[in-house]
């Protein structure tokens, strides 16, 4: 499991934040000791850094600063002001992303794992079940067969590999869509997912989407014949 | 400065001098002097006059004529005083003198007033920082919240965008240091505004459609993310529930620039209140119909595209469609450097 730093001053905030990415399968650790952050930091076994721009003590601007001369590891930065200014010295300072807040819960998670993804460098290609998945040509193969998968087919596709085992919401799916510029409906999206299922069962995996009732849709191995 | 004004207001000036004529004459005549002693007096004494009133005539016209030709000049008469020399004349001086006293007393209020609108407006822009805090904060409980969670959700949006709306107004009053133009893409802006509503766009059954905006512009990403999530707010509060409701988005390329038409099939706006959607607090017949209407969202929108140097427009059929046309000039920087 990926552990995530978080520093933020406002305790709710910060409890609630716990709150959501332990929901969301990752480990997490908090910043307290506002005056020695930058030692903190350095003894923090972190994947991932989420750091509030306004902070006692240390400006996280600053803070930034530090972690990038002894470490490189993902850092995302937090701001508060609807300033492009803070953005821009934060990318320059070296944060991979950066979000506004009052933030979109699902899309802050969503920038939490595509910057753990890019981090770790070059995607492998990825198997499911002897099936292979061909982002490249937009298809999957397996037992012989291949399918094209459209575009939003490749994306729910995809997400649902990358959370396997884990429940993946209707509005997860809807937000990764739509920042991909799909700005589809409910019903699409049910349409979607029911030529999903059916491609996919074409190719041997009958049931291997269920649909948890008012959560959302997990994609589960062992399933199917 | 007129001859016959300046002669009218020396009628006296004109009666005293008739009266001093008259008693010369009449003296001279008292003691015998010749005609030709009596005319040669008369006109010397009319003379003196005349050349008195002239000169004086002339001074006066040369201050007052250059004053109200620069007044005429200036787009901000109240510069006036600075441009005005000190008059050669004592009636000038004490004139000028007190133009600029007056003058001065008036900056100082005025800058009085300006001081206090720029403190309260940099107590909004902090008040809206602060009060993000919490409605992030509440924004997170309601979503770790799965059984009532999404009840709360919805009126958190709905607080956040009126918080955004009082930012961008305060930033609308006085923003020369709030933006910064670059060159941006609209498909990003429109992403990022229309991903935000992402929620409300769904459960209002409005789909969006959008095409050919692959193009840069130069603008303030923030500011034209916050005019799109405004002109979508107002595609959903004024949707027709009787269509299928659409929002279209799309750019095109025009001599000008780039035109980024935003086009609903909402109820649409009365033709006859098509000119007046910017003005503020204009909520006109839509707005007495129902939807809660502030009158205040186009306004602003209007505000920050003069603001950017865009050109909006609105064009609308009742119960047809709105269109919404933001004009991004090609040489977007050059015009507002100026």
């Amino acid at each position: 499991m990926k552990k995530i730093f978080i520093a933020e001053d406002d305790t709710t905030i910060r409890h609630e934040l716990e709150a959501l990415l332990r929901n969301a399968g990752y480990l997490t650790e908090c910043l307290t000791d506002f005056e020695h952050a930058s030692q903190v930091l350095k003894n923090s076994a972190a994947d991932l850094f989420l750091l509030d721009i306004n902070l006692p003590y240390i400006n996280g601007e600053q803070l930034l600063k530090d972690l990038r001369s002894f470490s490189g590891k993902p850092v995302i930065m937090v701001t508060s002001r609807q300033n492009e200014l803070d953005e821009v010295i934060s990318m320059s300072y070296g944060a991979d992303d950066y979000i506004t807040k009052p933030y979109n819960p699902t899309i802050l998670l969503l920038r939490i794992s595509a910057v753990l993804k890019r981090s770790e460098g070059t995607p492998q290609e990825k198997t499911f079940m002897g099936l292979s998945v061909n982002p490249a040509s937009g298809s999957i193969s397996g037992n012989g067969k291949e399918v094209i998968l459209t575009k939003n087919e490749m994306m729910i596709f995809r997400l649902l590999l990358d959370n396997e085992g884990r429940i993946v919401t209707r509005d997860e799916i809807m937000t990764v869509l739509w920042d991909n510029d799909e700005f589809i409906n409910d019903n699409a999206l049910t349409v979607n997912i029911s030529r999903l299922r059916a491609k996919l069962s074409s190719l041997g995996l009958g049931d291997c989407i269920e649909t948890r009732k008012k959560q959302g849709y997990i994609l589960v191995s062992g399933a199917g014949t | 400065m007129k001859v016959s004004a300046f002669l009218k207001d020396k009628s006296g000036f004109f009666l005293l001098f008739c009266a001093e004529i008259l008693l010369t004459v009449l003296f001279m005549t008292a003691y015998r002097s010749s005609t030709e002693q009596t005319v040669f007096i008369v006109t010397v004494i009319s003379l003196c006059n005349t050349i008195r009133l002239v000169y004086e005539y002339m001074r006066k016209k040369s201050f007052y004529d250059k004053m109200a030709a620069d007044c005429d000049r200036l787009d901000k008469k109240y510069l006036l005083c600075e441009m005005l020399e000190q008059p050669a004349f004592s009636e000038g001086r004490l004139f000028y003198d007190i133009l600029y006293r007056t003058n001065k007393s008036m900056c100082e209020n005025v800058s009085h007033y300006r001081r206090q609108a720029e403190d309260f407006r940099e107590y909004i822009e902090l008040w809206v920082h602060e009060v993000k805090l919490p409605v992030a904060a509440l924004s997170l409980i309601a979503h770790n919240d799965t059984e009532n969670g999404s009840r709360y959700s919805g009126q958190i949006k709905r607080v956040d965008s009126y918080i955004e709306n009082v930012l961008y107004y305060a930033r609308s009053e006085n923003a020369e240091k709030d933006y910064m133009i670059k060159e941006i893409s609209l498909k990003q802006a429109v992403r990022e505004a229309v991903v935000r509503s992402r929620e409300e766009i769904q459960l209002s059954g409005i789909s969006v459609n959008t095409s050919g905006l692959e193009k840069n512009v130069l603008t303030d990403i923030k500011w034209l993310e916050f005019i799109i999530t405004q002109l979508i707010d107002n595609s959903i509060k004024y949707r027709d529930k009787d269509r299928n409701p659409e929002i279209n988005i799309n750019a095109l390329q025009t001599q000008n620039g780039v035109t980024l038409c935003f086009r609903d099939n909402g109820i649409g706006v009365n033709s006859a209140e098509c000119e007046r959607v910017f003005e503020k607090s204009f909520t006109g017949s839509n707005g007495r119909n129902g939807a809660n209407s502030t009158g205040m969202g186009l306004y602003i929108v209007k505000r920050l595209c003069d603001k950017l140097g865009h050109t909006v427009t609105l064009t609308s059929q009742q119960g047809e469609y709105t269109e919404v046309s933001i004009t991004f000039k090609n040489s977007g920087i050059l015009e507002l450097m100026h």
